[in-house]
């Protein structure tokens, strides 16, 4: 696959999103895009499958030719069959009631005879393990078995190349790694081109042949082998929104200017002379609130919780665990079954005082500008020009708040919940599917909140984030409390039945220590 | 269960043609015992929770006594108004009594049919069949196939937002003017969700025209011929008893 001085312009912006993009695709090779959000990737994407310049409304220039002959020439769903897409929202990618029927979908488009579908459709479903779901129902899969049932969709398909659009950016750290395995075992065994486009890279780094990076400003700036790219480009990539891994991140801030940067924990351990640092974790208030032997519906029954004042807690655990639950009791959303919640501040003007930031910002949004979006509650001016500046949005007073980039929707909806002074903040997930700077820029603004004494309950699957801000962490296991403490009691326990990951400092630390056999 | 296995074209069919040919009729004895024998087909040839099938019966009854009584109470003037039946403690015309009743019986027959194919026909299997026999575009089926996968996701969607703009502080503005803030974070997601899964069908090589194969293959089998043929003679039968006992009648624009 070949795509020559690709450029893309939409009808309704002002400066191309893609802009001479030139590379080249070989055969079994697995090649990993990185961008920022907003930097052109998915458009990039449907340019690949063809989509692009079929459905544009704007111009395109350059030529994508997949086995020498042009894509934009190829008939209507004939593309199918050659690049094959994952996305990165699990829930919008199906159409069908049921597995069988979601990977058979596509072998009806392409005219596969009905006797031999349900062959192929079992073979799929073998190849990514969800054979035992082969009866059912889509919605009752969890996010990462979905991303494998549009991967099984796809390899059902049998093209020859695969683009993976963000696959796991909605996916738990354990979810990403398991589909980031299945992807290696299936490129071992199958002869399949992989074009993964993300963000971040550091899940991707043993799969990766070759990488593509991509500016803000729509070109590519490095095509080559990882390890040069990112000796080259470590601290460009940071502005440019990819996330560098966590052990180039700490080689360079240990002082090691030089390249060439270790890219994983193993790599950098040897280098280490000390262990890495635990973050000072501060000490907790007495206690704020109280949920003594809640219960909610049958959801979880009899679960007691302490939130104490001017406490990071880290709420977190697998999916479907029952964090959100306990999150929109705590902030008083939903009402308890039974039990009691005790809380400092009277009912009646309960959010007034508690903040609560939901996992999608526009739910939250209720006015036409950023401006009044922050004066909704009654705030003066001087407050809101001061939260404006806080969250790095002064520019951007008068627009709408849905026409801003993700980062800046998930800030304003922080400092809405902040307009009133408010002493405790509920933030369900609010680092997901963010770019490496937003989520930094977030957690800053967070961090310093904290310092100034909100207290901050937060829902994570980011073992990292809460190593590095949570003073205390509530750990769900089938929804029920697994563990309440520390964040660094927490490390010594067995991570791996509740689902997590460990940090990347403790990884790093073990290793040093040596007491961690990691098979190669 | 046999119902549950009728080719669903076929099904839908005959209840349209039932319905068709009941609309002709006026009297309120067929459509009552019709309804009487649809409802004992239901049960006896389907597989369903009979629980639920009461509960989603109550509200048409509740209607169909409603449009007895609105039907007898807002009357024209009868043409034979001598001629009164005593309602507990209320006289009113024969004639008019027999024109509600015609009418009640009338919806109760035709919501029982529909809860027949409702609570007997599988969603996929009756837009698949849609697309074989009735030649249906797969474009407008798979479409409302995505569309019904849509509506949970729409309903917790709403309830999310409800719960973030009460977090906001709303509710001292009028009704009117809060259902309109709904309205946008709704329509955008939506939107968005809907272009997501075109495009997603799309790359799968969904083009939207009647070249395709299907997984599942629905057929019209010779068993399935029994429903009509069943419904038909249950319903002959009835006009036959109509004409023998003499209260048959077309509808002839009464009301």
């Amino acid at each position: 696959m070949n795509v020559q001085n690709l450029s893309l312009q939409y009808d309704d912006m002002d400066a191309p999103i893609l802009q001479n993009v030139t590379f080249s695709l070989g055969e079994k090779e697995c090649v990993l895009l990185l961008g920022a959000s907003g930097s052109g990737k998915s458009t990039l994407s449907r340019c690949l499958t063809g989509i692009y310049p079929k459905e544009l409304e704007g111009t395109m220039e350059g030529e994508v030719t997949f086995e020498g002959k042009p894509v934009k020439d190829a008939a209507t769903g004939t593309m199918s069959r050659r690049v094959g897409t994952v996305f990165q929202d699990p829930e919008t990618q199906f159409c069908m009631l049921t597995v069988e029927d979601e990977v058979a979908f596509g072998l009806e488009n392409i005219c596969v005879p009905s006797e031999k579908m349900e062959k192929r459709v079992e073979t799929a479903l073998e190849e990514v393990g969800l054979l035992h779901k082969k009866e059912a129902a889509v919605i009752s899969l969890s996010g990462g078995e979905k991303q494998k049932l549009a991967l099984a969709c796809i390899l059902a398909m049998e093209p020859p190349v695969i683009v993976l659009d963000e696959p796991t950016a909605n996916l738990d750290p354990v979810a990403t790694d398991e589909f980031v395995s299945l992807l290696r075992s299936l490129k071992e065994l199958k002869n399949i081109t992989i074009f993964v486009i993300e963000h971040d890279l550091d899940p991707w780094i043993d799969i990766t042949d070759r990488v593509l990076m991509l500016g803000r400003n729509g070109s590519l700036f490095y095509d080559g082998p990882l390890q040069q790219g990112v000796d080259r480009y470590a601290r460009s990539l940071y502005e440019e929104g990819i996330a560098v891994p966590g052990a180039v991140r700490v080689a360079m801030e240990s002082g090691r200017t030089a390249p060439p940067y270790p890219l994983t924990a193993r790599g950098l351990a040897p280098g280490l002379s000390a262990p890495l640092k635990a973050p000072p974790h501060r000490e907790n208030g007495p206690s704020l609130m109280q949920a003594s032997g809640i219960s909610y519906k049958s959801i979880f029954s009899n679960v007691n919780v302490t939130i104490s004042e001017g406490s990071f807690t880290a709420i977190t655990g697998p999916n479907g665990s029952g964090k959100t639950t306990l999150c929109r009791l705590l902030a008083g959303i939903d009402p308890v079954s039974s039990g009691r919640i005790t809380r400092p501040f009277p009912d009646k003007d309960w959010f007034q005082h508690a903040g609560y930031v939901f996992q999608n910002p526009e739910h939250q949004f209720l006015t036409d500008s950023v401006w009044e979006e922050l004066a909704y509650s009654g705030a003066e001016d001087e407050k809101i020009e001061e939260l404006l500046e806080w969250c790095g949005l002064t520019d951007r007073k008068e627009f709408h708040p849905f026409t801003l980039s993700q980062g800046e929707k998930r800030r304003l909806s922080v400092a809405t919940m902040l307009v009133k002074n408010q002493e405790i903040l509920f933030l369900d997930e609010p680092t997901f599917g963010q770019d490496a700077k937003s989520t930094s820029r977030l957690m800053n603004l967070l961090e310093e909140k904290h310092r100034a004494g909100t207290t901050i309950v937060m829902i994570t699957h980011d073992m990292d984030l809460v190593d590095r801000y949570a003073t205390r962490v509530v750990v769900m296991k089938d929804r029920k409390i697994g563990f309440t403490g520390d964040p660094d009691e927490l490390w010594n326990e067995d991570l791996a039945a509740f689902q997590l990951k460990e940090p990347f400092r403790v990884r790093t630390n073990r290793l040093i220590k040596g007491d961690m056999y990691v098979p190669q | 269960m046999y119902l549950n296995n009728l080719n669903p074209s076929v099904k839908a069919l005959t209840i349209l043609g039932l319905v068709v040919a009941l609309a002709l009729l006026f009297d309120p004895v067929t459509p009552a015992l019709f309804t009487l024998c649809t409802i004992a087909v239901t049960f006896l040839f389907g597989d369903f929770r009979r629980k639920y099938y009461l509960f989603y019966l109550i509200p048409f009854t509740i209607f169909a006594i409603g449009m007895l009584w609105t039907t007898i109470a807002f009357a024209d003037a009868p043409k034979n108004p001598a001629e009164t039946i005593g309602l507990i403690w209320w006289e009113v015309p024969r004639e008019d009594v027999l024109v509600a009743l015609s009418l009640s019986f009338r919806v109760l027959a035709f919501a029982t049919m529909s809860l027949l194919f409702i609570f007997t026909t599988n969603m996929v299997e009756f837009l698949l069949s849609l697309m074989q026999q009735l030649r249906l575009p797969p474009k407008l089926a798979y479409g409302i196939m995505a569309g019904y996968r849509f509506l949970p996701m729409l309903t917790t969607e709403f309830r999310q937002i409800r719960a973030a703009h009460r977090v906001r502080g709303m509710g001292r503005e009028s009704r009117w003017k809060r259902y309109r803030r709904f309205a946008v974070p709704l329509l955008a997601g939506a939107i968005r969700k809907a272009e997501r899964t075109a495009v997603a069908m799309e790359s799968k090589g969904f083009t939207g025209t009647r070249e395709r194969t299907f997984y599942r293959n629905i057929r019209v089998r010779k068993k399935d011929w029994l429903f009509p043929a069943g419904m038909g003679a249950i319903f002959l039968l009835l006009i036959l008893l109509s004409l023998r006992f003499d209260y048959f009648s077309w509808y002839q624009g009464q009301l």
